[in-house]
């Protein structure tokens, strides 16, 4: 960290510790100073790599690699046009090749590979999507909405744990005054000797205590059994919708290799059934009927007759 | 002998038993019985171990279908060695008794470093350096590449074995360490995969915790064990911290910058690959689209460290688009890396939850979460297709995609602390990056599921319940045994106050008292002069112990203590800690005996035991309480509280009260010892504090104990130790501690056990 310093006038960290270095959208780092003093007009280039800058575009540099820094201020400026979500597309794996295809875009232009080209396919594909682009605007993916729950979740139960100790404090100390006091009270009217109204005292502060004891236990439920928190409706975020090809019916055909086999309902007329066992009124209350096995085993008998 | 426990017959090795363990068996089998977990106490020295592996053995012969395996996990490799032996013993006695050839399969399993025979491998001193070597000797695709070129470097060892001796069984028998090596030598097969290999139908497997509650090793090793085995944890009163150990992280500036020069690496392996050998690195891609099921047939030797837990959906899905191809990945892991650089360079300490840190990370980098679940299973990937022979080079990198996988994966019960730099040493900056896990349950979950029976075992484990709070499971069975003694061969007192009567603490408050100093040191000089033997006395922390040290020595104290006993002290340097170790015992064997000062949570209060007259009198100065100022303590008891409803004060009671019973524990290994257990706190004589001691412990405390003076334990101290010196014979033992089968048969003696049983 100390070695870090301006490439301009050699200044390091470790010589000025206030020292701070800016980067612009080429990546490469200047010190505040050399900045205010090089783009005192407002605009020039850069020192390194001669590309014409704005001052107005230099940033304190956040990370070391000033790389990165480059990377990330592209990366942000490509998803704001990238910005498709998992449900835009029909299948996880189109929506890997989204993803792949925006990640593509971002390392050829912080590599300054192929840079017109990539402007161009950026370009053409804002103008196609732009009215998608629009309406994506406002809407968090997924993985983001499940984060900002959790965060409000942890939100609430940290604050609602603040309050409930602070309350059950503000109890016990009341609950302990008002013991006291009831003390007080008794041994100053009472008739019954002090020892007596001392040991019953004793009782009820112990009992007391093991009230305090059970309430900490009994646990609060905030969740109902569905997972959904109580006192708040669900976001319902609209189903994706699927359109695939409609299936059709393809009457199933199997290659016997035999003569054709008579329909079932024909077995009767053509007398196979003559020989066969008829079924029994136990038989047909089950779905069975002689038709079935006759038809079976003919079926049997017939397949793969032609060699 | 042979017991019959409510219809099993069990062979027990010895000819006496001690009627603990019989209830001990008892309550196993009906753990076994049920399929349940169970938890059980037992003070150690009373024969914990060969109970267990009897009566599990005698099952698995009895249900050869109900349960099928026996995992025995301990701590030490000394431990597990010790298990090993006194199954061979049982084995032995099952072949004397039956006639039969012994069928049983029982074998230990420990790391390459403790296994390897290869001459050059073995021959390297750091366990990390082995499991390098041996990974670039033995992987696959060093192997693949050795088929077109021969000159390369090979194991003639695991060649030989992956060539023949998987398909050849192992024969039965017992085996320890040392027996695998010998076997692997004889057969010339590499022991550790031999052993690797065979546990999977081995009736006994012996191993460390960390074999499977550790994920990364567990899924390699212990992935494939049946479900119908009986999981032991021995030692078990640590558990919770091994398993936190686990699944935490911490991350430093080195980490950091050791991470940047292996994703360096990388890239330049990347670029040079991809000129050389571009089809490589296609059909990774291409494995990558269909989804990690496919990309993640690993070979065996393939020991990348594995993911750490992740949920089955993940590893069914595809690998998101944005880091498939290698260099994107590469991109991905360098604005990670810059994203923690710029974290850590903090100037105060930051505390988030894992929600809060994606967050950030999608604000200030754009990473978002889907690939950070990823990324240990994508960097595991690169490094197979890259063909990185010296995988120990890449633990830095490693355990970032580590830190992504977890943080992103786990909502709760995980926190994130940055700390810019220690509280001992506030002006030198040092960040450190913890991700600490405060849920123990994470780790063991998966162990709890799996497996039909899990015994959590040791000799300090009160109070019973909190355990099965703290990790998340239901026990079938809850007991905690004492001992049986014929003798009251333990004597804890509790000192309370000073000769001059100024109450004895390590209260933060009174711990630079002047008076308290020189009471605790007027209790050490006066033990020295009474007890012979050895002295073992524990501080509650090494700044502590070097502090009283000081102080004494100003007083003279130490010279008068020098006067009766040598004096030995332990450090953090494990070396100089094993020396004093050494002499300690040296001095012990002379007569006049020696003190050892040591630290609870150290090494000694851990893993040493002081037998017979190694340790006649064990002091504990003080009450063992963690440091509570740190943060990640903090962050734990406050997850405590709420997911588990346990008090902060009652953890770090339960968490105190566990070590100091650990500590006074080392003195009594058996029943023919005996020794002196002096709590030298006021806080002690507390029913909050004496109430989570064990049981065995507890009952030896009379009312008459309790917040005594320095006088009044010399005097007592005494009265004991001219007791116990009388000579003690087995045949005082018998019928009352110790009981022969016909005594354990007799009518009267069934009763008292039951009742010991259901007492607790």
């Amino acid at each position: 960290m100390d070695d870090q310093g301006c490439p301009r006038c050699k200044t390091t960290k470790y010589r000025n510790p206030s020292l701070k270095l800016m980067v612009n959208v080429c990546g490469h780092t200047l010190c505040e100073s050399c900045v205010e003093m090089l783009f005192v007009r407002g605009s020039g280039n850069c020192v390194q790599c001669d590309t014409p800058l704005r001052k107005s575009n230099f940033r304190v540099q956040l990370f070391e690699d000033p790389a990165i820094d480059k990377e990330v201020e592209i990366r942000k400026k490509v998803l704001k046009i990238y910005n498709k979500r998992e449900f835009d597309f029909p299948s996880l794996r189109e929506y890997n090749d989204y993803l792949e295809q925006v990640e593509e875009i971002v390392f050829n232009l912080t590599n300054n590979i192929d840079l017109e080209r990539t402007r161009q396919i950026m370009e053409q594909y804002q103008r196609e999507n732009r009215d998608v682009i629009q309406r994506n605007k406002v809407k968090l993916t997924r993985e983001q909405e499940e984060l900002e729950e959790l965060l409000l979740l942890e939100q609430k139960s940290t604050e609602e744990r603040r309050l409930e100790l602070l309350e059950e404090e503000k109890r016990q100390l009341q609950a302990k005054r008002k013991n006291k006091q009831a003390l007080l009270d008794e041994l100053e009217s009472s008739q019954l000797p002090a020892c007596v109204l001392l040991a019953q005292h004793k009782d009820r502060a112990t009992q007391l205590e093991r009230q305090i004891e059970k309430q900490k236990q009994a646990v609060k439920t905030t969740i109902f059994s569905t997972g959904i928190p109580m006192g708040q409706t669900v976001s319902l975020q609209p189903v994706p919708e699927i359109r695939e090809v409609l299936y059709h019916y393809q009457p199933l055909f199997i290659a016997t290799h035999g003569p054709p086999v008579p329909e079932l309902d024909q077995l009767q007329r053509l007398g196979y059934l003559n020989h066969v066992r008829a079924a029994s009124q136990q038989d047909m209350a089950g779905g069975y009927c002689s038709g079935l096995a006759c038809h079976r085993a003919l079926q049997d008998a017939f397949s793969g007759l032609y060699p | 002998m042979k017991l019959n426990i409510e219809g099993l017959l069990v062979y027990f090795p010895y000819d006496y038993i001690y009627p603990e363990q019989y209830s001990y068996m008892l309550e196993l089998k009906r753990t076994l019985d049920a399929k349940g977990h169970g938890v059980l106490e037992m003070p150690s020295g009373t024969g914990k171990t060969v109970s267990l592996l009897s009566l599990i053995v005698a099952y698995q012969r009895a249900h050869p279908l109900e349960v099928t395996k026996l995992i025995y996990c301990s701590r030490t490799v000394p431990e597990i060695e010790k298990v090993v032996e006194e199954l061979r013993k049982l084995i032995e006695f099952y072949v004397k008794e039956t006639g039969k050839e012994n069928n049983l399969l029982a074998l230990a399993l420990s790391s390459r470093k403790n296994l390897c025979i290869h001459p050059e491998v073995s021959s390297l001193r750091f366990g990390k350096e082995v499991d390098g070597k041996c990974h670039s000797l033995t992987a696959s695709y060093i192997r693949a590449q050795r088929h077109s070129n021969p000159s390369l470097p090979s194991c003639c060892f695991y060649e030989e074995f992956d060539a023949v001796g998987r398909q050849v069984p192992v024969s039965a028998g017992v085996y320890n360490l040392d027996d695998l090596k010998d076997y692997g030598r004889r057969k010339g097969w590499c022991p550790y995969y031999l052993a690797r290999y065979s546990i999977l139908n081995a009736n006994i497997i012996v191993y460390s915790y960390h074999y499977l509650l550790d994920p990364k090793i567990a899924d390699l090793v212990s992935k494939e064990l049946a479900k119908k085995s009986v999981v032991v944890f021995d030692e078990a009163h640590n558990i919770d911290s091994v398993c936190i150990d686990s699944m935490s992280v911490n991350i430093t500036r080195r980490t950091l910058d050791r991470c940047q020069l292996n994703v360096d690496t990388l890239q330049n392996t990347i670029q040079r690959i991809k000129e050389t050998d571009a089809a490589k690195l296609k059909q990774e891609y291409r494995q990558l689209l269909e989804g990690l099921k496919e990309a993640s047939v690993a070979r065996e030797t393939d020991v990348f460290l594995s993911n750490p837990v992740l949920p089955d959906e993940i590893l069914q899905e595809a690998v998101p688009g944005s880091i498939r191809t290698a260099e994107h990945f590469i991109g991905f892991l360098k604005r990670f890396l810059e994203y923690l650089k710029a974290r850590l360079r903090t100037h105060h300490v930051v505390q988030e939850s894992a929600p809060q840190f994606l967050k950030d990370i999608f604000e200030k980098v754009c990473i978002d979460r889907k690939p950070m679940r990823f990324c240990a299973e994508r960097l595991h990937s690169l490094l197979r297709t890259l063909e990185i022979a010296d995988i120990a080079d890449f633990s830095a990198v490693t355990l970032i995609s580590h830190f992504a996988t977890l943080v992103s994966t786990y909502s709760k019960g995980f926190t994130i602390i940055i700390e810019p730099f220690e509280d001992k040493t506030p002006t030198i900056a040092n960040p450190v990056l913890h991700f600490s896990c405060m849920d123990a349950s994470i780790a063991i979950k998966p162990v709890f599921e799996r497996f039909q029976t899990v015994i959590i075992t040791s000799g300090t484990l009160s109070p019973l319940d909190i355990y099965p709070r703290i990790l998340d499971f239901r026990p079938v069975t809850m007991s905690s045994f004492t001992m049986t003694l014929a003798r009251t061969c333990l004597c804890p007192l509790i000192v309370g106050r000073g000769n001059d009567q100024v109450a004895m603490s390590s209260k933060y408050e009174t711990r630079e008292d002047f008076a308290v100093i020189r009471n605790y040191g007027n209790l050490l000089l006066e033990m020295s002069a009474i007890v012979p033997d050895g002295i073992v006395a524990f501080f509650t922390s090494y700044v502590y112990m070097e502090n009283i040290v000081a102080s004494w020595y100003e007083q003279g104290i130490l010279e008068n203590v020098q006067r009766n006993k040598l004096i030995f002290i332990e450090t953090p340097d494990a070396a100089e800690t094993s020396m004093a170790l050494e002499k300690y015992q040296e001095a012990c064997e002379n007569g006049r005996g020696a003190i050892l000062l040591s630290v609870a949570r150290g090494k000694v209060s851990e893993g040493i035991d002081f037998v017979h007259h190694y340790g006649r009198a064990v002091i504990m100065f003080g009450v063992p309480y963690v440091y509570t100022q740190s943060r990640i303590l903090k962050a734990r008891l406050e997850y405590l509280r709420d997911q588990f409803q346990i008090r902060e004060n009652d953890f770090l009671t339960f968490d105190a009260m566990r070590h100091a019973a650990q500590c006074v524990g080392r003195a009594i290994r058996g029943k023919t010892d005996y020794g002196l257990m002096i709590f030298a706190d006021k806080r002690y004589a507390r029913a909050d504090k004496r109430g989570k001691l064990p049981r065995w412990i507890q009952e030896q405390i009379t009312d008459s104990s309790l917040n005594l003076s320095i006088d009044e334990t010399v005097q007592l101290s005494k009265h004991f130790l001219r007791q116990m010196a009388q000579p003690f014979r087995r045949e005082d033992q018998l019928g009352l501690s110790l009981l022969t089968l016909e005594q354990l048969q007799s009518e009267e003696m069934l009763q008292r056990i039951t009742q010991l049983a259901h007492q607790s």
